[in-house]
């Protein structure tokens, strides 16, 4: 199933546009003028806590639901009123909605039988299909009798023997426990270079998006916060949502006392400031986020464009790889601090232990207004700072 | 939406849990334990059904006048296989139960379809009203029928034109009110079936480009085969050997094996005849019950 063969799109095979488009259930609005542009071949993934609009939003691209606003262009062609059936996109579902009175071959060969290919045409590509989803040799036995990765691939290949434009999964992996959903999510990422078609993929599994996709799009509320790359998403993330729900993070309120040099910075007395690079255009107070495992120990002198502050230790986790300190800061906020463990026989922080942190000024990032800032703390119950994602 | 779904999917056991618990846990107890649990249902059965059963069939094969000292016979046997009225009866029996049988499937089968995958929060009303209407005493349910059926009925009063003869003391009268009488027995083992199909199954269907038809013939129907199979079991073996229906609002063409039975033994005193036609309807049962029992295995699905 090489990508040449699979669509028949053109130059736009496997392209998934979704234009502004709104979703109300009653008086809730699910998605809220969501605009979304999937190029072919990508594997994109949507992020987002549940009840987010990600759903939703795939389920419209399905078919499924029909927008109240917006349209979906599936491969340059308008299909926003366009049944399921009729998309030349499949779905995999999170309960997997196999056929349990039917065997694996029957399962698969399902879709050709409905559309009605010839037999021969039908057993070559039901042959190929689980063999892309490595299930040789389990043809004749039934969902039943199958293990939940094996009918997770079922679900798999009974979606790709139609050869779709792009494959759409719920949440594929939600039911599978942590080590098989490890080892399938680099599986499902293989099979989507292999075969070379769209993947849009549903989760609230900030890890598993970061794995396998190339793009996410993370929601929150019926809106996209942040469209970006993996490695975007962490570095600079565009909301105190998006900082928050990728990774552990913290977030600082800076009361800025004094500008200069492009630089906001907050000044703690005694030596001790946090600084961050000003965003253009910003003025007034911001808040930044931190990543943990930027902010480092210090002993002595730090250079000009760096933070320092100290702290109270109040707990130390040990991770294996990394130790990981809550520190209480001066202003009240706790701050997650991660140390490689990295070195034999390096002195273990204790609770109660005063500390001096310090990190690069470039490593503040600015990520929004205030209120946004209150808004996710107030989410994960934390007081202000230290917002810690899952 | 998914989302929502899935909470209303929880709300009355999903899949998942039917599953679970009709393989259900292995309870612990030896023999000595279910012994005692099984005394007084054991004897009740023995007293109430089999004596009972002995006792017709000892009168199949007792010479008459039935006493002790008779002899038996198969006479009484020969006689009910012979007499040309029984075919006709028997034949009657078997169209009317087949007909209203067909007759509630259809509507069993979407009416459980529709409690389980699209009723919603109506789901449980609709439940409750199919048991409720079952709770109703059969005789009065069938009187109410006459009156909706008769030549100054209801439903002739709302048909234009002259009154329509045929909706009272005819076949006709008879399907429709055992098809209302048996309906419950008839959606329930239906439902219950249904209840273990993932609702996925068919948006997966749906999905692969199956129309309405081609999930109901596929994936609906096999999928609620053993709750089908039960239901015909529940209901036509009973139908086979019902007679009030027939009394109160059959007529002449609608002369069913219940009444034959009832009035060789209750009319004509004839024991040995009623017991033995009796036993031979018993035995047609048990086959068919036999029959549809090995279908629904052959259709079991292995999970």
């Amino acid at each position: 199933m090489s990508a040449s063969t699979t669509h028949d799109g053109g130059d736009r095979a496997g392209e998934i546009l979704v234009e502004t488009v709104t979703k109300r259930f009653g008086d809730v609005v699910a998605v809220n003028d969501v605009s979304i542009t999937i190029p072919g071949g990508e594997f994109f993934s949507m992020l987002g806590p549940s009840g987010c609009g990600k759903t939703t939003t795939l389920r419209m691209i399905a078919g499924f639901e029909a927008p109240d606003a917006g349209r979906i262009v599936l491969q340059g062609a308008d299909v926003t009123h366009v049944p399921p059936p009729k998309r030349n996109v499949n779905m995999v579902f999170q309960a997997y909605g196999l056929f349990p009175h039917m065997t694996v071959g029957e399962n698969v060969a399902f879709g050709p039988k409905i559309k009605k290919w010839s037999r021969e045409e039908t057993r070559e590509r039901v042959a190929e299909a689980i063999r892309t989803v490595r299930l040789d040799g389990f043809e004749d036995r039934r969902p039943g009798q199958l293990s939940g990765g094996q009918q997770q691939r079922v679900a798999l290949a009974r979606a790709l023997v139609n050869r779709p434009a792009a494959l759409l999964l719920d949440e594929p992996l939600g039911a599978l426990d942590l080590k098989l959903r490890k080892e399938m999510q680099l599986e499902l990422k293989d099979l989507q270079q292999r075969t070379g078609t769209t993947f849009v993929y549903v989760t609230h599994d900030q890890e598993e998006a970061m794995t396998m996709s190339d793009r996410i799009a993370v929601m929150n509320g019926g809106v996209v916060e942040q469209l970006a790359t993996p490695k975007e998403l962490y570095q600079r993330p565009a909301s105190a949502f998006v900082a928050g729900f990728i990774g552990t993070s913290n977030l600082i309120e800076l009361r800025v006392d004094r500008r200069d040099g492009g630089l906001l910075t907050m000044d703690l007395g005694e030596g001790q400031r946090i600084l961050a690079v000003a965003p253009e255009g910003a003025s007034g107070d911001a808040t930044i986020t931190v990543r943990p495992e930027w902010i480092k120990l210090s002993t002595g002198e730090v250079g000009d464009r760096a933070c320092h502050v100290g702290g109270t230790v109040v707990d130390v986790v040990y991770l294996g790889s990394v130790t990981q300190m809550i520190v209480l800061l001066p202003t009240g906020e706790r701050l997650t601090v991660h140390r490689l463990n990295d070195e034999v026989g390096a002195d273990e922080p204790r609770p109660g232990q005063q500390v001096m942190l310090h990190w690069a000024a470039e490593h503040s990032y600015v990520v929004g207004s205030e209120a946004g800032a209150a808004e996710i703390a107030a989410e994960a119950g934390a007081p202000t700072a230290g917002v810690t994602g899952s | 939406m998914a989302e929502l779904q899935e909470t209303l999917g929880v709300g009355i056991g999903s899949a998942d849990e039917t599953r679970r618990a009709r393989r259900g846990p292995r309870r612990p107890g030896g023999a000595r334990g279910a012994f005692g649990i099984l005394f007084a249902p054991v004897t009740l059965l023995i007293v109430l059904f089999l004596v009972p059963f002995l006792i017709m069939v000892q009168m199949s094969v007792v010479k008459f006048p039935p006493r002790v000292d008779s002899g038996y016979t198969l006479d009484h046997y020969v006689e009910v296989l012979t007499n040309p009225l029984n075919p006709h009866i028997a034949w009657t029996t078997f169209t009317i139960a087949t007909t209203a049988m067909i007759a509630m499937l259809l509507v069993a089968i979407p009416l459980a379809y529709f409690m389980v995958f699209k009723a919603g929060k109506w789901e449980l009303f609709l439940l409750l009203a199919l048991v409720l209407a079952d709770e109703l005493a059969p005789v009065v349910k069938v009187y109410a029928w006459q009156v909706i059926l008769g030549r100054n009925g209801i439903l002739n009063w709302l048909i234009p034109g002259p009154p329509v003869e045929w909706l009272l003391y005819s076949q006709f009268a008879v399907i429709l009110t055992l098809s209302t009488t048996y309906i419950t027995y008839t959606t329930i083992p239906i439902y219950a079936a249904m209840k273990a199909i993932e609702p996925a199954t068919f948006e997966a269907a749906t999905d692969l480009g199956a129309g309405w038809w081609q999930q109901a013939r596929k994936i609906l129907i096999p999928l609620a085969a053993p709750g089908i199979f039960v239901a015909m079991i529940l209901v036509y073996i009973p139908m086979l050997t019902d007679f009030v229906t027939s009394d109160i609002v059959g007529g002449t063409g609608s002369y069913m094996m219940g009444q034959r039975v009832r009035d060789l033994i209750l009319g004509q005193g004839d024991w040995g005849a009623g017991s033995a036609l009796n036993f031979l309807l018993l035995a047609m049962s048990v086959l068919l019950a036999f029959v549809a029992y090995r279908l629904a295995r052959l259709n079991r699905i292995e999970s």
